[in-house]
């Protein structure tokens, strides 16, 4: 789970590190009033969870003279693309005097988190490693010994920096390592971190949170406000509904009509690959875990049939630790409650599949046996209407 | 032989009184798995399936002499339970957790290293050697015995290569689910290095995904020499980047783990790439 980046500066600062003067607006009135309150120039910052803002037009800067209002509408009605912005973030523009990177994550091969740092901000730190890996460097932190202060200091010399800034760097970085360690995230990154006289300050922040630890992190939750959808019917509505709906994954394409749900992840973008492969395209993808009840069967059939321009959903369920009479039972269940016109084509093969078929058929759900076959029809189906 | 789980595995179950627990124990007696004992805390002195429950690990080793446990506890107990099997001296240790934390995870698949102990997993859905044994949770009526040695990310993956070697006549020596990721403990690496060594295997068919590194450690051993043929299916081509697609460890990031790059890897190790399960068999006919 990833947040917003206003969110993730608030974080920041309850740890001591420095974030600009901002605020967030709502709507387009809000934004006009939170420049009011701060000094210009600014800049303005899109609040979105996808990536490739800047590039997007998702970030702008009003000088002096500029019209906020109209700046800030841009910002807010801009798609990054297909997410529209749940807030615009107005902060008041920092002269820096370099842009330095600072970051915690995981390092899964060697099993252990990672301390990152680089004299160069502002750029994809993975786009550093690949350009000018010289200039990136990392500390281990030892699963079981943890981290020590002088691993962060170490970090702020070998980037190149001197007495205070040496410092302030370290303790940033320090800081940064407390946020992913108590809020158990995946990744914490302030980057660009500005290297100012005064100190050292978070011009972006990024915190994506572990979805798996997120039942012990109720404390930190609490503190987050969740932000409703611009609107009650486009993608950003849908995504928060499929997350409200327990859907453990939820992926919508911008464009194609067919809908995919399938109950294994290897089995799921097999199934992806397949439609593609035989020239199908996929408007909607849901998986749905590993422990799956009929009642996630029927919420998820519910959210991927009500996908604009979806046209034919297709169920793959090829369960071991899932059962199959429980998803036939999720299936008919849905179907009942909600007569569809929209072809629906289930495979069905797995643990209790005698079971589960017999309650398909006993419902008039003609299913198959062969994953070809029914990707095949799907595709086809798709077509026809 | 088959590797990993085989008739003789005398097999703990962690969290066998729960209704997952209850319900695939006993899918994996019927099959024929040595289970010996179980453990849930608070509920040592029960019998489950006619299987004796113990409070500890400790207590289930001293009594019943499992080779190895199998984890059924939720993702949240995931870590403690592991680390209690390995503290207790067992050497494979499956966890089928789906959600367990990141630093959880790290954590426990440290320790099992630090204790020369193999850990499946986590989110994985264990090891079938078919007509054997079962170590997980695979719907072992897809599954017959015979030759060939899967390994995969997925279960659900391996399931549906199983079922059309089936009806194609074709069975396996062992079946590895090695986990959603993007933490492993054991990796297809240490599948070749076992499958390599078994008799019973004679062709390796490599399953992989998107996103992560463990295509890529296996293509780097299979570069210095392999004795079987293998075959590999990369799934994911079509996935957006950016996106986990439903496993925590299968996600493009800035163009990193795509499944073009994995199948490339492979292919220059040696591997012969398919593009779909019902390819594998006609593959397999050429080879062996």
């Amino acid at each position: 789970m990833r947040l917003y980046e206003y969110q993730a500066k608030r974080i920041f600062q309850k740890y001591g590190i420095a974030i600009p003067y901002g605020r967030v607006a709502k709507s387009a009135e809000e934004i006009v009033e939170a420049a009011h309150q701060l000094k210009r120039p600014l800049v303005l910052k899109a609040q979105v969870l996808a990536g490739g803002r800047g590039l997007a037009g998702g970030v702008k800067f009003a000088q002096d003279s500029d019209d906020v209002a109209k700046i800030g509408s841009e910002v807010f009605d801009q798609a990054i693309g297909i997410e529209k912005p749940a807030a615009v973030l107005v902060e008041e523009k920092l002269a820096v005097i370099q842009e330095l990177y600072a970051g915690v994550t995981w390092d899964y091969q060697r099993k252990c988190a990672v301390l990152i740092g680089s004299s160069r901000g502002g750029v994809d730190i993975e786009t550093v490693t690949k350009e000018h890996p010289e200039d990136v460097v990392k500390q281990n932190v030892d699963p079981f010994l943890g981290f020590s202060a002088y691993q962060a200091r170490t970090i702020a010399g070998m980037i190149g920096l001197k007495s205070q800034s040496l410092n302030q760097y370290a303790n940033a970085l320090a800081a940064l390592w407390k946020v992913f360690q108590q809020s158990d995230a995946e990744l914490v990154e302030a980057n660009p971190l500005g290297l100012q006289d005064s100190g050292m300050v978070a011009l972006d922040a990024k915190i994506v949170l572990d979805d798996r630890s997120i039942f012990r992190q109720t404390a930190l939750l609490s503190q987050i406000e969740e932000l409703s959808p611009q609107t009650s019917s486009g993608f950003e509505y849908r995504r928060s509904r499929a997350k409200k709906l327990g859907i453990p994954t939820y992926i919508e394409m911008p464009q194609g009509n067919l809908a995919i749900i399938a109950d294994g992840a290897g089995s799921g973008m097999l199934t992806f690959d397949m439609v593609t492969d035989q020239g199908g395209k996929t408007r909607v993808y849901c998986e749905m875990g590993g422990e799956i009840t009929p009642e996630l069967m029927e919420r998820t059939m519910m959210a991927a049939l009500s996908v604009e321009g979806v046209n034919v959903l297709l169920v793959n369920l090829i369960g071991g630790l899932n059962r199959m009479d429980e998803m036939a039972i999720g299936i008919t269940n849905y179907l009942s409650k909600n007569p569809s016109k929209t072809p629906i084509v289930v495979r069905m093969s797995g643990t209790r599949q005698e079971e589960g078929r017999k309650t398909l058929a006993a419902a008039g759900i003609t299913f198959f046996d062969d994953l070809d076959k029914a990707v095949g029809e799907a595709v086809k189906s798709g077509r026809r209407i | 032989m088959a590797i990993l789980v085989d008739r003789k595995t005398r097999v703990l179950v962690q969290g066998i009184t729960g209704k997952i627990g209850s319900f695939q124990t006993q899918l994996m007696i019927e099959y024929g798995t040595d289970v010996v004992a179980g453990v849930t805390p608070g509920k040592g002195g029960q019998l489950i399936h006619g299987i004796p429950v113990f409070d500890s690990v400790q207590q289930a080793v001293k009594n019943t002499k499992p080779d190895v446990s199998i984890c059924f506890v939720p993702g949240p107990y995931a870590c403690d339970a592991a680390m209690e099997a390995i503290d207790a001296g067992l050497r494979l240790v499956v966890v089928l957790a789906e959600a367990v934390p990141l630093s959880d995870a790290v954590k426990m698949v440290a320790f099992a290293s630090k204790h020369d102990a193999f850990l499946l997993g986590p989110d994985t859905a264990g090891a079938i050697s078919p007509g054997k044994a079962k170590l997980g949770v695979h719907p072992h009526r897809l599954f017959i015995e015979g030759r060939i040695g899967i390994v995969s990310r997925s279960g659900a993956l391996s399931y549906e290569t199983a079922k059309v070697l089936t009806e194609n006549g074709l069975g396996e020596s062992t079946v590895v689910g090695i986990g959603g990721g993007p933490v492993w403990g054991f990796t297809h690496r240490d599948a070749l290095r076992m499958f390599r060594d078994d008799p019973d295997t004679e062709l390796v068919v490599l399953l992989g995904e998107i996103g992560g590194y463990v295509e890529e450690e296996a293509a780097e051993y299979l570069r210095n020499g392999y004795p079987k043929p293998v075959i590999t299916l990369i799934v994911g081509k079509a996935a957006p980047p950016g996106q986990k697609m439903g496993h925590a460890g299968a996600i493009i990031q800035q163009g990193r783990g795509t499944a073009q790059d994995k199948i490339a890897a492979l292919k220059q190790a040696g591997a012969i790439v398919a593009n779909s399960p019902r390819e594998i068999p006609l593959l397999i006919r050429k080879v062996m």
